[in-house]
């Protein structure tokens, strides 16, 4: 039936449509119409990765809301390069009664975008805001230090003005904690305890977040956000540590690595870090490292470690887990994962207190075997069947891939591998953890005490279940001493006990930020953290 | 016709609560919770939490708190984005899919239907079979293969077209042409075979032979009544693309809802699940009420009453 149509007129349709669709990008590429791209001074843009679930920094505990929140407000203290504190909205403080208390001294000249000044009775409100259990702060935990802080966040006190803070007036706020911790100010440099402003929250509701309704007192203020594509922060010329460099940063949410990758390629992006650094792009620039200044990387304070149940044979036996830490060449992991990751024998990382380095030595299959043979499981025999629990990530199979390897050769013990997708793996960690498994940990704050504290009995992220008295109590004292050296010592000796004498756990490595900053870029500085801050950082033309 | 578009509303409101309880308790059955991180929390912290959000109280209860408020249209909170309610995530989200959807629906029936078109009445020639290698390849290749080839060769080899981002006119091109490219393949598969079926027919060979021109008999006779088939595939394929595509907007970093399909559910924030499912449900049953009107249009012996 078909042959009755005519042949010609099809034949000629298709001509002319072809050689208009040549013609169409023909035209295109050769008459300039391009797609032209290019920077703009004084605009930073950059991909933030995803869509920050808030930006009220009572409720954050993402990284991506941390990003912005950080550039828009500052606390009493605040984050050197060297994660060190200084002086932000307090000018000054006092320590006393043996550490338990802080006296802050708020700067008159610190404003809100508004023009009016931040005062004391703005984190009097913020902290009581925090701690109100109608709030389900994620992180009020972080002030449980502060005395009557725990039983008001638990609700069994509901007389706000016994919390162990207070506004003495607008320039004084004042701090008794429960007990000495020396890691306090860092507290005072995270978002969480940032000020808020009570008309403005009472005003707006949960609104209040929202652009033209927000208002901040760091570098730079909240002019747009689309949500799930971009978030631009303008500079706040109210600032009292000078107004920004940069005019403007635009924040995309590109949730595709290689997306992210070519639209710094193109130079759509001034700054790109891990989450739109794919890793085969990765090792190109690390190879290349010498020869491309735009190739920059840091080493984070984040611990990638197995983790034994220790309730779970076989490793209930600290022989059986003391093997598994001598059989694993971590140097050999670092190698897989391509990041420059660096391998550690111990929890704290550096550049922390109570750092220990690198031990070479840790790695001796001999010795293991001999621990694996002294457990009843000489050469491998007998080994019961285990499993790995891992979270369904690639990076993660490679490293567990490559670990299941080292202790097939040089163990002859053969474990499992099992994944699952992220929330059930969080769930089954916390309900019913496996024998092994792999985690990671990152600090909140530039202190040992996140990392040590991890592992103390009662700590509901101790998912070993492994639980020692004179562990609590080393991180316990360290915790509470004020002179630093001695804290170092304190840590270096729980860190041993934990790592090397009872192995509940077996630290690999610690992860690395990689990025790429385009050459009109200047003054951005990376640190251990992984925070962001833009107030120094300037776009040329 | 207007019985017919009473009835479809009065099924449609049994069917969504009926869909709305089944997402809403199979989201409750999977493991993992909103709250769960990497980090624990605190168990006075996770108390205060679900407290807030009523998790804490027994499933029957969070049913009927979840229905008083849909009645009202309030399709709850998200658990993931804090103080942003469901209704206001997706009247963000649900303008920029359409967008998109609507591009790539009418690129693919415009490209799709001659495609097929010229593959009927060429069929068992080489043009039949490049059409049907085109069509093949688009059913074949992934999105984000698609995608990633597009953006190569558009935006980072040539660059005449944006890489990604959604900022003009111009950023809708990949991303429409990208979507467009599966369902452009499979309604030129089915419209060549569908008027395959109708060439056999008498009427057809008639009107040929009485003198009408090529073009009207493929117009006035035959692509009519082929495209009853073509119609009824219109209907779930419109809701589809117009929903969005999780693969697409992922690609692209486009701020749509398809997105929504795939991360509010692994990051178990059960009423954007619920949402969205109840979006996808209502925009189906609205397309396919039109289809339904659609084949009255087409052949008036086909009664609606009857549908």
């Amino acid at each position: 039936m078909w042959q009755i149509m005519s042949k010609g007129s099809t034949n000629s349709y298709l001509l002319v449509f072809a050689l208009l669709s040549t013609l169409g990008i023909t035209w295109l590429v050769f008459a300039g119409i391009r797609h032209k791209v290019t920077h703009e001074a004084g605009t930073l843009r950059l991909n933030l990765g995803a869509e920050p679930p808030s930006l009220d920094w009572a409720k954050a505990t993402d990284a991506t809301s941390f990003d912005v929140v950080s550039n828009i407000m500052v606390g009493l203290t605040a984050y050197t390069p060297n994660l060190s504190c200084a002086p932000a909205c307090a000018g000054s403080w006092e320590i006393s009664d043996k550490g338990r208390s802080y006296l802050f001294h708020i700067r008159p000249n610190v404003l809100w975008s508004d023009g009016k000044a931040v005062t004391a009775y703005d984190f009097e409100y913020a902290w009581r805001r925090l701690l109100d259990p109608k709030t389900a702060g994620p992180y009020a935990f972080f002030l449980y230090d502060v005395e009557n802080a725990f039983e008001f966040n638990q609700g069994k006190l509901v007389d706000a003005s016994k919390l162990g803070f207070k506004a003495i007036d607008a320039r004084t706020f004042i701090v008794h904690l429960r007990r000495p911790a020396a890691y306090f100010l860092y507290l005072t440099a995270f978002s969480p305890t940032f000020p808020q402003r009570q008309d403005i929250i009472e005003r707006y509701g949960d609104r209040w977040t929202e652009p033209g309704n927000l208002v901040s007192n760091g570098p730079f203020v909240l002019k747009q956000w689309q949500h799930e594509y971009k978030i631009e922060l303008e500079q706040n010329p109210l600032y009292f540590g000078g107004t920004p460099l940069l005019k403007k940063i635009k924040m995309f949410m590109v949730p595709e690595q290689s997306t992210a990758f070519a639209l710094y390629e193109n130079n759509e992006l001034d700054f790109i870090d891990n989450r739109s650094f794919p890793t085969s792009e990765v090792e190109l620039y690390r190879k290349m490292n010498q020869h491309c200044p735009q190739y920059h990387e840091t080493s984070l304070l984040r611990v990638n470690y197995l983790g034994f149940n220790v309730h779970k044979p076989p490793f209930d036996s600290i022989a059986v887990r003391k093997a598994i830490s001598m059989a694993v060449d971590r140097q050999r992991l670092c190698r897989i994962l391509r990041h420059g990751e660096k391998p550690i024998s111990y929890l704290i990382p550096k550049p922390l207190l109570g750092f220990s380095p690198f031990d070479e030595n840790l790695f001796n299959p001999a010795m293991a075997r001999k621990f694996l043979a002294s457990a009843g499981y000489p050469d491998g025999k007998n080994f019961p069947d285990v499993y790995l629990l891992y979270p369904h990530r690639e990076d993660t199979r490679l490293l567990v891939e490559a670990i299941q390897d080292e202790l097939k050769r040089n163990l002859n013990i053969h474990i499992d591998l099992v994944n699952q997708e992220w929330q059930v793996y969080l769930q089954t960690l916390r309900n019913n953890s496996p024998p092994i498994y792999r985690s990671a940990w990152g600090a909140d704050y530039p202190d040992p005490e996140t990392f040590m504290n991890l592992f103390t009995s009662h700590n509901g992220n101790n998912n070993t279940h492994w639980a020692n008295s004179a562990y609590d109590q080393m991180v316990s004292k360290a915790a509470c001493e004020i002179n630093s050296a001695t804290r170092a010592q304190l840590y270096k000796k729980a860190d041993y006990f934990l790592c090397n004498q009872e192995v509940p756990i077996v630290p690999l490595n610690t992860a690395v930020q990689n990025v790429l900053i385009k050459p009109w870029v200047s003054g951005i500085e990376l640190n251990a953290l992984d925070l962001q801050f833009y107030s120094n950082v300037s776009v040329g033309d | 016709m207007f019985r017919l578009v009473v009835r479809r509303i009065l099924l449609m409101l049994p069917l969504l609560w009926l869909i709305a309880t089944a997402t809403f308790l199979l989201m409750r059955l999977l493991p993992g919770g909103p709250f769960d991180a990497e980090k624990n929390l605190p168990p006075e912290i996770m108390a205060n939490l679900k407290a807030k959000y009523h998790l804490d109280r027994p499933l029957l209860e969070q049913y009927g708190y979840y229905l008083q408020r849909l009645v009202k249209g309030d399709l709850g909170m998200s658990y993931k984005y804090l103080d942003r309610s469901v209704n206001d995530i997706l009247s963000n989200a649900f303008p920029v899919s359409l967008v998109l959807g609507t591009v790539a629906l009418i690129l693919a029936i415009s490209v799709g239907m001659p495609l097929g078109v010229v593959a009927a009445t060429r069929r068992g020639t080489i043009v039949d079979a490049l059409c049907m290698a085109v069509s093949t390849i688009g059913v074949s290749l992934p999105g984000f293969v698609m995608g990633a080839l597009l953006i190569f060769v558009f935006g980072i080899w040539l660059k005449i077209l944006p890489v990604a981002l959604w900022e003009s006119g111009w950023h809708i091109i990949l991303p429409a042409i990208t979507l467009a490219c599966g369902p452009t393949a499979y309604i030129a598969r089915l419209t060549r075979v569908s008027i395959l079926q109708v060439f056999e027919m008498d009427w057809v060979r008639t009107a040929r032979i009485k003198g009408q021109s090529y073009q009207q008999t493929i117009i006035k006779h035959v692509l009519r009544n082929a495209l009853i088939p073509i119609v009824t595939v219109f209907g779930p394929l419109t809701a589809i693309i117009i929903t969005g595509s999780f693969v697409v907007e992922y690609i692209y970093a486009i701020p749509g809802m398809g997105r929504f399909f795939v991360t509010a559910v692994s990051n178990r924030d059960y009423d954007l699940v619920v949402g969205t499912t109840l979006i996808f449900a209502v925009l189906l049953i609205v397309a396919n009420t039109l289809v339904d009107i659609a084949y009255h249009m087409l052949d008036p012996r086909i009664q609606v009453d009857t549908l």
